[in-house]
């Protein structure tokens, strides 16, 4: 296990290699001159001429990559070419707001995915499935700036329960986790229902059943854990996008997140900012990936990476 | 739906005339719809970064949201009779907020700094562009500055109100370096406490001011990117204030009980410039055609919903400078008979490619769709082409040879309220992109020698009669399709009070306070 686990550590590097050289490419590929938005309409092409040159910009691009590329193995990201803030600062400070909102956007999302899923399930083609996966294609289908502001107007605007936007205690997490777990709810309660059907269905079940099992029994003792393994898999790619694609739910909230910051850093061509946010979330993403294989092994002793 | 507007403009007036006594204490939050960018004054370009730096960091002199020039940290001018040296007489008695006090080699030490091209200032050619210039900045006494030029620089007095000359602490820029952008240290109402980027900026009141002591104890500048959900949080209560309240809501939020939605001028003129030194556009008859052919007033109202002046003059009326010189009637005869004089029919229609921004300026895809729209029935066959802000920007900024732009949406605001600024960059025939702002490439020799007269002759009743001529030329010549002047839409709960809203594009809390 742990051979593996060290393997594919190493495995990962090449891998955030080849996204940081491909970052780098993409943001300088995409017209649009950095200097010049810094520098507004404006300012004369001396001064964006100057800023282009503080930059770094007008070196050949190889010589930036390698430049880039020594100062992170440093550990330094560098400057925001916008606000001179250094970006592992800015980094460091949105981050934890992404994993708190991801984190619990996911618990969300488990709780009530699962949970539907297998009341969907153990009673099939019933009213109570159908109804509980049509909720399952409305939380699908509904985009987050529209569910979210409906949150925002239904328990903020009318009922004064909760804060409208912004970061504080735990008041201000719940309507962007319930926002964000939504879609992330409807697709592990549909992927919950397939596959605890499937496992209903198998041998080992009907055994069970055959020795006289209440049904209770039967399927919180035999067929929930095997229901689970598919269910992980979906978790933990659910995850890597919770931590990536949070983007819309962090702009209606106005949550200071990671996903925020990124599509910030690309609007202003802030060449530092998109590199390192884009670097850590492909890190995340590797790490997630690495966390659910090892956890296949935890939920189903049959499976060995040796 | 003007009527809306003019109530809109009332009602602030009567928030920001407070009838009650003025309480002390309290926090007031502004919902806002970006971050500010950078707090170190040369360096801010983005009006949400000025509004939050100019509650902190003040310049020598202000303008008022009514027009007006008036000392701020200066207590008053001379000019020599050539025009060529100011002396500026200097507030005594003031410190920054670390304690350093701001004299007259604090003042140099600022106005060196963006003097400096090091410095790299986007608005260093407020001070020191390509024809006139600030050569000098001496020391006379410890109260007394004294600029020299290297001709005589009539708006001057107007630049340095702009928020890029506030006056910081020599003591904390040298201290702090590059970090200093992230905790500025002026003279101003409030001080700085804390800026959680992409979250919020914090600012506590300065109980040493030099001047009237602000009511607040603090003020908070919220980042909210969502028009729904910033409305949405000011209906809630969550905050005081929100800025750039989507024109469509208006109608909608009429008739809240907790807050009033404001509308008021700002200083940026929304134009679509032409190619003049390319065909189609360098014939002028098309470039008249077109402002014939757009009914600006059905933009004002439908696109904009009311919220917006339709353009009498490159500039607005709130700059001094500015006369009402003509708007180009909406005459689809007129312009038909002009395509017609320039060769061009129903069978053989004039066709042009049109670049614009999407998101920049208010509703700019929208109105950009609606001149498509109108022009079709004069017979012209626009294609819009949409473009990402950075792109659009590098695009219409190349030099005249390799520019084939040839119709591109634009804003321009000229927020030191005087017309130089509003006219020289953008007409004058020395300032073609890439070293000016005249993206139409729009040459006129007797435009050229009004607007270098404007900049030398101090008097400003003849200013004010040199820039009328130029505008009159300019809007004859119609290097723009000229649309409208945007208005700032404003929601404010009635609990905030004093709360101003400045044509700068600045909400203004230095004498607001909280109604219990």
């Amino acid at each position: 296990m742990w051979a593996y686990i060290v393997k594919r550590l190493l495995l990962s590097i090449p891998v955030i290699f080849g996204v940081a050289f491909m970052v780098f490419a993409m943001v300088r590929i995409v017209p649009g001159d950095p200097a010049r938005i810094i520098a507004g309409e404006a300012a004369t092409q001396e001064i964006v001429e100057g800023i282009r040159k503080d930059m770094g910009l007008d070196q050949p691009l190889l010589k930036q990559f390698a430049t880039f590329v020594g100062n992170v193995l440093r550990g330094d990201f560098g400057r925001s070419v916008r606000s001179k803030a250094p970006v592992a600062g800015e980094v460091a400070a949105r981050l934890p707001n992404t994993i708190r909102l991801a984190t619990a956007g996911l618990c969300v999302a488990v709780v009530v995915g699962v949970s539907a899923g297998i009341i969907s399930a153990i009673r099939p083609y019933s009213w109570m499935d159908t109804v509980v996966m049509l909720v399952a294609l409305a939380g699908l289908s509904m985009p987050v700036f529209w569910s979210g502001l409906m949150l925002i107007l239904i328990f903020a605007v009318w009922l004064g329960w909760l804060p409208a936007v912004g970061t504080g205690g735990m008041a201000h997490l719940v309507l962007p986790a319930v926002t964000l777990g939504m879609s992330t709810a409807a697709i592990i309660a549909r992927m919950s229902r397939s596959s605890m059907l499937e496992v209903l269905r198998s041998d080992y079940i009907r055994t069970a059943r055959a020795k006289g099992l209440a049904e209770a029994a039967v399927v919180n003792r035999h067929a929930f854990r095997n229901a689970l393994i598919p269910v992980i898999t979906v978790v933990g790619l659910q995850m890597g996008t919770l931590l990536s694609g949070a983007v819309l739910t962090e702009t209606v909230f106005a949550w200071p997140g990671i996903g925020r910051l990124l599509v910030e850093g690309i609007l202003s061509r802030d060449y530092p900012i998109v590199q390192a946010s884009v670097l850590v979330v492909a890190m995340a993403f590797v790490m997630v990936n690495l966390t659910v294989d090892v956890l296949y092994a935890v939920v189903d002793p049959r499976i060995h990476y040796d | 739906m003007a009527a809306i507007a003019l109530t809109g403009a009332l009602v602030i007036s009567a928030a920001a005339a407070p009838a009650v006594t003025p309480t002390r204490g309290g926090t007031l939050i502004v919902g806002s719809g970006v971050d500010a960018v950078t707090l170190d004054a040369p360096m801010i370009t983005d009006s949400p970064s000025a509004t939050v730096a100019e509650h902190m960091v003040e310049s020598l002199y202000r303008l008022t949201p009514e027009g007006r020039i008036v000392p701020m940290l200066a207590l008053g001018h001379t000019v020599s009779p050539d025009g060529r040296t100011w002396t500026v007489r200097l507030r005594t008695g003031v410190r920054f907020h670390d304690g350093t006090p701001f004299d007259a080699e604090a003042a140099k030490f600022n106005l060196d700094r963006m003097l400096d091209p090091a410095t790299r200032a986007a608005f260093r050619f407020l001070l020191c562009g390509p024809a006139t210039c600030v050569t000098s900045v001496t020391v006379v006494d410890s109260s007394t500055i004294r600029l020299v030029t290297n001709t005589t620089f009539a708006p001057l007095l107007a630049h340095l109100t702009h928020s890029s000359m506030g006056m910081q602490s020599p003591t904390a820029v040298r201290r702090l370096g590059v970090d200093y952008a992230r905790q500025p240290v002026g003279t101003g109402a409030f001080k700085f406490k804390e800026w959680v980027r992409g979250d919020r900026v914090v600012m506590t009141r300065n109980d040493d001011y030099w001047g009237e002591k602000a009511f607040l104890d603090e003020v908070q500048f919220r980042v909210i990117p969502d028009d729904g959900a910033r409305v949405a949080a000011l209906e809630a209560g969550s905050i005081h204030v929100a800025v750039r309240v989507p024109p469509r809501e208006i109608e909608r939020l009429k008739g809240a009980r907790d807050f009033t939605v404001s509308v008021d001028d700002s200083l940026r003129t929304i134009y679509v410039g032409f190619n003049v030194t390319r065909p189609p556009f360098n014939d002028g008859r098309l470039r008249r055609a077109l402002n014939h052919a757009v009914n600006k007033r059905a933009i004002v109202n439908g696109a904009l919903y009311g919220t917006a002046r339709v353009s009498d003059a490159p500039i607005v009326p709130a700059i001094e400078g500015y006369s009402k010189i003509m708007t180009y009637e909406w005459d689809l005869e007129r312009a038909e008979a002009l395509l017609r004089e320039a060769g061009y029919t129903r069978a053989r229609p004039l066709r042009a490619v049109f670049h614009h921004p999407s998101g920049r300026y208010i509703r700019d895809a929208e109105i950009a769709a609606s001149i498509q729209g109108l022009v079709r029935r004069a017979g012209i066959e626009l294609e819009l082409r949409t473009m990402e802000w950075g792109a659009y920007l590098a695009l219409t900024n190349r030099p005249q040879p390799e520019n084939d732009v040839q119709m591109y949406m634009l804003g321009w605001g000229t927020v030191t309220g005087d017309a130089d600024y509003g006219l020289y960059a953008l007409f004058h025939s020395s300032q073609w992109v890439p070293a000016g702002s005249n993206r139409s490439f729009y040459k006129n020799e007797r435009v050229d020698a009004l607007l270098d007269r404007g900049r030398s002759t101090m008097d400003q009743a003849e200013r004010n009669k040199i820039y009328a001529d130029a505008m009159k030329v300019i809007m004859d010549d119609a290097p723009w399709l000229f649309l409208h002047s945007e208005s700032q839409v404003t929601g404010i709960r009635h609990t905030a009070q004093g709360v101003v809203v400045h044509p700068a594009e600045r909400v203004e809390l230095f004498k607001a306070w909280i109604r219990r």
